[in-house]
């Protein structure tokens, strides 16, 4: 009995023994192919956005920004070169921390994503930055713009989009000198982004002689603000700044005017887009936002990528993010093209090259939708501008004095 | 300076607290007769501010008209309606009227349909089955309005003329917080008179007693929890208009804070008690407007749910609630 025992485990063990070498055999006959004929790859570009809940309207523009990068890149003589071709790996993040880490788990567990454009909201690239740091992935954001982002000292993470630091004093100074506002009253949503650039513009505003009436704290899936309205109300402010975005941004500008604190609300990038002025109807007019970069048609290649838009998304309008969705897939495409050019296509999703692809980015310095991209040394972007828009009749435009 | 502010808040707060009684309602009825938490309530509130805008548009929009008569012909017609209840007081009023009715009924069957497909199947199972399939309920609900709907919010259009009118002493009430107090009010009146007076409400307090003897001394207990699952939704659908009309939009994820609120609500004023639920309704809104304007408004949740935890505390059985001994 024992001796049949052993003689079943012994061919068990020759079954698993063939079994492995049949499995490096057909490995190692593939491998074989591919470095015999010309080294070909498809790899995934992630792309970490809102999409079915919060900013979606910002987030549904970063899909179609990555989108149209990810044609433009794949028909390019340098990508059809290097025999690699992108795909786009969309995960929907809701704007929420804890499903933004379950997306970004979902990329790294994906072994042909070679980087990560997302994600929008600075709640949500903050703790999915560490889960791109340790599966060795780039992550560009496109939106993040609180500073602590790029201040964890990982290697990996990039913006192209201006930070808080810049955009809330910039705010501050536009309200105090160019707007000659005196009392603000500052509200954020308290979630990072909201918080970060409340805090900068509030700090400015005083610097620059202007008081700050009150300094309150909402939820970002608020939409009750009708107590808050009566106690800004009574503070008596000449404008209200909030740092959020425009879906509980929109409500607030409402809900103040028809409380009858008629002042303007300003805001940053979270307040720039289409839906903010449908949201909050009339009450929006004359109500300001910062953004990031210049607008598009005061740049060089904007009229361009303008055009491409309106022929593959016929009657959509382009949001805050897309152009700089596009510039930030380029750039990751860019340097896996180019570590493809060294390594071998098919060597760009190893580990090995996906740290090649990082430090790819980092010396990116190319001229994009937005302008010069180039990154200092905590991964921010060098380029530091901010434009003030105000809506007039149902329109976000540049804000001309 | 202060007391004005006071005032306001206590506006703010009653419109608040109106909105939260007419959704604690449906909890408490629920729970009086099925001894259940419908946590699917929080989605019939949504529902409702979602019936309320599309029929709200059928009614005045324009281009929306003109869209749905491409479809159905017969719609044409409505643009000589849409003419009326735009134009006048009295026609806004007729809209209104409509809208509501709408609401109402269409949600109300909705919770009767829950009732009959996910709650009756479960009435002899463990008390968790139908608690779980009520959760069920509510994921399923919003996501068939993420996907169908939109994920975007939608805003609200402003159809009623709102002016503030001034109380005195710096305080004013706008027209849509009066329409939105009063309709409540009455609301909660009759309904009240309804369980008090009538023969129906007579069979609805018995089988919140004791459902089986009830069912024993010839009540229908199927229809009187059929009718507890309409009214319930029909009043958080109320609710749910009146939150889109105050706010300014709708979304497929508006319901859960105020639900949960709601909830609160119910237990603060006792559970199953009607009356409790108003007066939680009522108690919580203006606490909640309150702590907004004089702590911060970051506080308000923190605040509502310290009352909560304190009224479980010293009075488990909430306000007005008796301590009951439990069912064996």
């Amino acid at each position: 009995m024992s001796m049949g025992k052993a003689s079943k485990y012994v061919a068990l063990i020759a079954v698993l023994v063939v079994m492995a070498m049949m499995v490096t055999a057909c490995g190692g006959s593939t491998a074989s192919t591919s470095t015999g004929t010309s080294k070909t790859a498809t790899v995934k570009v992630a792309v970490g956005a809102p999409l079915t809940a919060g900013a979606v309207a910002l987030g549904k523009g970063m899909e179609r920004g990555a989108k149209l990068a990810i044609a433009d890149v794949n028909a390019s003589a340098a990508a059809k070169k290097a025999g690699i071709t992108f795909e786009v790996f969309s995960g929907d993040d809701q704007g929420d921390p804890k499903t933004g880490v379950n997306v970004a788990n979902q990329f790294a567990s994906d072994s042909k994503v070679i980087g990560v454009m997302g994600h929008l909201n600075s709640g949500v690239s903050i703790p999915a930055s560490k889960v791109y740091n340790q599966a060795n992935l780039v992550m560009i954001s496109p939106a993040s713009t609180n500073p602590a982002l790029t201040q964890q000292g990982l290697k990996n993470v990039f913006r192209v989009c201006t930070i808080d630091s810049v955009q809330g004093p910039s705010a501050a100074d536009s309200a105090s000198k160019d707007l000659s506002k005196k009392v603000a009253f500052v509200v954020d949503d308290s979630t990072p982004y909201g918080v970060g650039l409340a805090d900068e513009f509030a700090k400015q505003f005083e610097k620059d002689g202007g008081k700050v009436a009150g300094r309150e704290k909402t939820g970002d899936k608020d939409t009750d603000f009708k107590a808050l309205v009566t106690k800004i109300g009574a503070a008596g402010p000449d404008i209200v700044y909030y740092g959020g975005i425009y879906n509980s941004g929109a409500l607030l500008s409402k809900q103040l005017k028809e409380g009858g604190v008629k002042v303007p609300l300003m805001g940053g990038d979270g307040l720039y887009d289409g839906e903010y002025i449908k949201l909050a109807g009339t009450a929006a007019e004359g109500d300001f936002a910062t953004s990031v970069g210049l607008p598009l048609d005061l740049l060089p290649k904007g009229q361009d990528f303008t055009a491409e838009f309106k022929k593959a998304y016929p009657g959509e309008e382009i949001a805050a993010y897309d152009a700089y969705s596009y510039d930030a897939a380029t750039v990751i495409m860019n340097a896996a093209v180019e570590v493809a050019g060294k390594l071998g296509a098919d060597k760009v999703s190893t580990t090995a090259g996906k740290k090649a692809v990082i430090d790819a980015v980092a010396k990116t310095d190319f001229e994009g939708i937005t302008g010069k991209i180039s990154f200092d040394s905590k991964g921010d972007t060098t380029n530091k501008a901010i434009t003030l828009y105000t809506v007039t009749s149902g329109k976000w435009g540049p804000f001309k004095k | 300076m202060l007391a004005s502010t006071i005032g306001q808040q206590l506006v703010n707060g009653l419109t608040l607290g109106g909105m939260y009684a007419l959704i604690a309602l449906g909890y408490t009825l629920v729970y009086g007769i099925m001894l259940m938490i419908n946590f699917a309530h929080s989605e019939m509130f949504m529902s409702g501010a979602y019936v309320g805008l599309f029929t709200l548009q059928l009614l005045t929009n324009q281009t929306i008209i003109t869209n749905a008569a491409k479809v159905l012909p017969f719609m044409s017609g409505m643009q000589s309606a849409r003419v009326f209840f735009t134009g006048s007081g009295f026609g806004l009023f007729i809209c209104f009227v409509i809208v509501f009715g709408v609401a109402m009924v269409a949600v109300g069957f909705m919770g009767v349909l829950i009732e009959r497909f996910a709650y009756r199947p479960l009435r002899h199972a463990p008390r968790l089955a139908p608690l779980i399939s009520a959760i069920g309920v509510s994921i399923f609900l919003q996501n068939a309005v993420l996907l169908w709907i939109d994920s975007k919010a939608i805003p609200f259009p402003k159809v009623m003329p709102v002016h503030d009118i001034k109380l005195g002493g710096g305080v004013s009430i706008s027209t849509l917080q009066i329409l939105i107090l009063v309709t409540t009010l009455v609301l909660l009146a009759c309904l009240d008179t309804f369980v008090a007076r009538t023969k129906i409400g007579k069979a609805m307090r018995a089988t919140s007693q004791d459902r089986e003897a009830a069912g024993l001394m010839g009540i229908d207990i199927n229809s009187v929890i059929a009718l507890a699952f309409f009214i319930g939704p029909a009043l958080g659908a109320v609710a749910g208009v009146f939150a889109g009309m105050y706010y300014g939009s709708v979304s497929f994820s508006m319901g859960f804070l105020p639900g949960i609120k709601s909830f609160t609500a119910a237990v603060i004023g006792g559970i199953g008690n009607l009356r409790g639920a108003i007066l939680g309704g009522f108690a919580l809104g203006i606490i909640e407007s309150l702590a907004a304007g004089f702590l911060s408004s970051g506080y308000k949740d923190v605040v509502a749910f310290a009352i909560l935890i304190l009224v479980l505390i010293f009075r488990p059985g909430g306000l007005l609630g008796e301590s009951v001994v439990e069912k064996v």
